[in-house]
């Protein structure tokens, strides 16, 4: 592979945007976490640090660092310590294969006597476009379930055992949901690359020859089944409620980091949000349209990036809050039931859209 | 840069694996296999194959071991040291193993020596291997399947008369 200079200063620039993003979810997510809480509740919430509480999450944050680092007695002493690490590590790659905006040619450019962009490259803004997109996500969110595993059998606590052995069975079950709902926006892309994917709903439905509805899949009348069997599969994939049977506190105390605490805690912490914040930037690109604005054609320069990024970033923010209303509205489900939703009834559902999508595309329908 | 890499995963993955093997702890060992097969799927990237390489950690990685896992946390094990009770089966799994060891090794030193490899680059994006899988392949593909339902299958009937047993008794 030969050495690009400006190939590797523009992936270590989206990287870091990536990461910032991802790095500043969690105290935005917690004060939109207490405060929605609050709203929904009909309670003030935090409100004394900063302006509207904004500043608690620097407070929260704080008192993270200054607590005491507690290692149980009885704990397995390298897998405890390890465990919180192992679950922050898929949730902050994942992200790598999504595009979040358009993509367009860099401008030559003259600064300190050196020309940069030669040849105008284009900038792709998605850390790693590889053929096998989706299977990457699928492969590194497959690994999630191993932080909580390993935190819940190495504290040597039954609660937080249990924690562990009920998240392993959860996220088997709707991760084949899952995946199987994905198959069907495949189907219609005919490409596993996310960008791909993407680029196939910024075209539109016409109906009746006026009517241009843009061709984002949760629009498409095979695939709002897909859609749902997704988005409450990515409920179960991130341990939230009404499926957070791993932290379950009426049953569990906390579940699997019942024995955790200070730093350790907080990686769970940022694990969980940045989970979220994945499965939302997943569930626009596969199903709302990824970074595409309806009824306008992003111009392939900057402006249209930033314009299409930003976008990008308003749809996530609003399935965020989604899943904080969610959460702070349905209760939790009991653990047969939670089971049996998934065999039997999200996993026939979403094996039946790849066969509607089938057959749509068989009568060139779609 | 790529041996660096190739080096570093390839030690990962023989140490971990020796970890499997040697480890009492059976938690333990499961996660290293864990560990062990991601370090495959980094050398199947390395080979340009990043389908086969999600493929490896989505079902091995992500699905079998979690499996793993699962029920090796249920039985709740107690790692205590087992004496011996089977020297027989003992020596036939030291040479068995012993053999495929040495089989192994006659291949690495047959390709790595004395042939030469096919060289590169080869297709490996997912429609070429669902075309191969589906037109060349089908008849083994079928017929894995069916093992798999057979395994199914017997599954259930074992599980389920060691249910009814356990009603029947007092």
């Amino acid at each position: 592979m030969p050495f690009d200079a400006t190939d590797i200063g523009l992936s270590i620039l989206k990287i870091a945007i990536v990461l910032f993003m991802m790095l500043n979810i969690t105290p935005i997510m917690v004060w939109v976490e207490r405060r929605g809480s609050a709203l929904i509740q009909d309670r003030p919430g935090p409100n004394r640090v900063g302006p509207f509480g904004l500043f608690q999450s620097f407070a929260d944050a704080l008192k993270f660092i200054l607590k005491e680092d507690i290692v149980p007695a009885g704990a397995h002493k390298w897998l405890y310590t390890l465990a919180p690490a192992v679950g922050l590590f898929p949730a902050l790659t994942t992200i790598a294969v999504v595009p979040w905006g358009r993509d367009f040619r860099l401008p030559e450019k003259v600064w300190f006597g050196h020309r940069f962009f030669e040849g105008r490259p284009l900038f792709e803004p998605v850390i790693a476009n590889v053929n096998a997109g989706i299977l990457v996500v699928f492969a590194l969110a497959s690994l999630a379930v191993y932080g909580i595993v390993i935190a819940g059998w190495s504290s040597n606590n039954k609660y937080s055992l249990f924690g562990g052995i009920r998240a392993s069975a959860q996220m088997i079950s709707y991760e084949l949901s899952l995946t199987l709902a994905a198959v069907s926006v495949l189907l219609v892309a005919g490409s596993l690359r996310l960008t791909d994917v993407v680029w196939e709903q910024t075209k539109y439905f016409v109906l009746f020859d006026t009517i241009k509805i843009p061709a984002w899949n949760v629009f498409s009348p095979a695939m709002w089944i897909a859609f749902i069997v997704f988005s409450v599969s990515a409920f179960a994939e991130t341990n939230r409620l009404p499926f957070d049977f791993a932290e379950a506190e009426a049953e569990l105390v906390a579940g699997y980091h019942t024995e955790y605490s200070s730093m350790k805690f907080a990686l769970f912490f940022m694990a969980e949000y940045m989970a979220m914040g994945t499965m939302s930037a997943l569930v626009v690109t596969l199903f709302l349209g990824g970074w595409d604005i309806p009824w306008y054609n992003e111009p392939p320069t900057w402006q249209g990036f930033v314009l299409s990024a930003l976008f990008f970033l308003v749809k996530v923010s609003v399935l965020l809050f989604v899943f904080v209303w969610v959460r702070w509205t349905i209760p939790r489900l009991k653990y047969d039931l939670l089971m049996k939703i998934g065999w039997k009834v999200f996993l026939p559902l979403a094996i039946l859209n790849i066969v509607i999508v089938a057959a749509f595309i068989a009568a060139g329908w779609l | 840069m790529e041996f660096a890499i190739f080096f570093f995963f390839a030690a990962v993955a023989v140490i971990f694996a020796l970890v499997v093997v040697l480890h009492r702890n059976p938690v333990v060992g499961a996660l290293s296999l864990v560990a062990s097969f991601f370090a495959l799927a980094v050398m199947y990237v390395l080979l340009e194959a990043p389908f086969l390489a999600a493929l490896q950690v989505i079902v091995y990685a992500g699905a079998i071991m979690v499996l793993f896992l699962f029920v090796i946390m249920l039985l709740n094990l107690q790692h205590v040291a087992e004496p011996v009770t089977r020297p027989v089966q003992q020596f036939l799994g030291y040479t068995s193993g012993a053999a495929f060891g040495l089989g192994l090794l006659y291949y690495i030193v047959k390709y790595a020596v004395f042939a030469k490899l096919p060289a590169g680059p080869f297709v490996t994006d997912a429609r070429t291997i669902g075309i191969k899988l589906f037109e060349a392949y089908v008849f083994p593909f079928e017929m894995v399947s069916i093992l798999l339902l057979a395994a199914i299958v017997g599954a259930l009937l074992l599980s389920g008369r060691q249910y009814q047993k356990r009603e029947a008794a007092p």
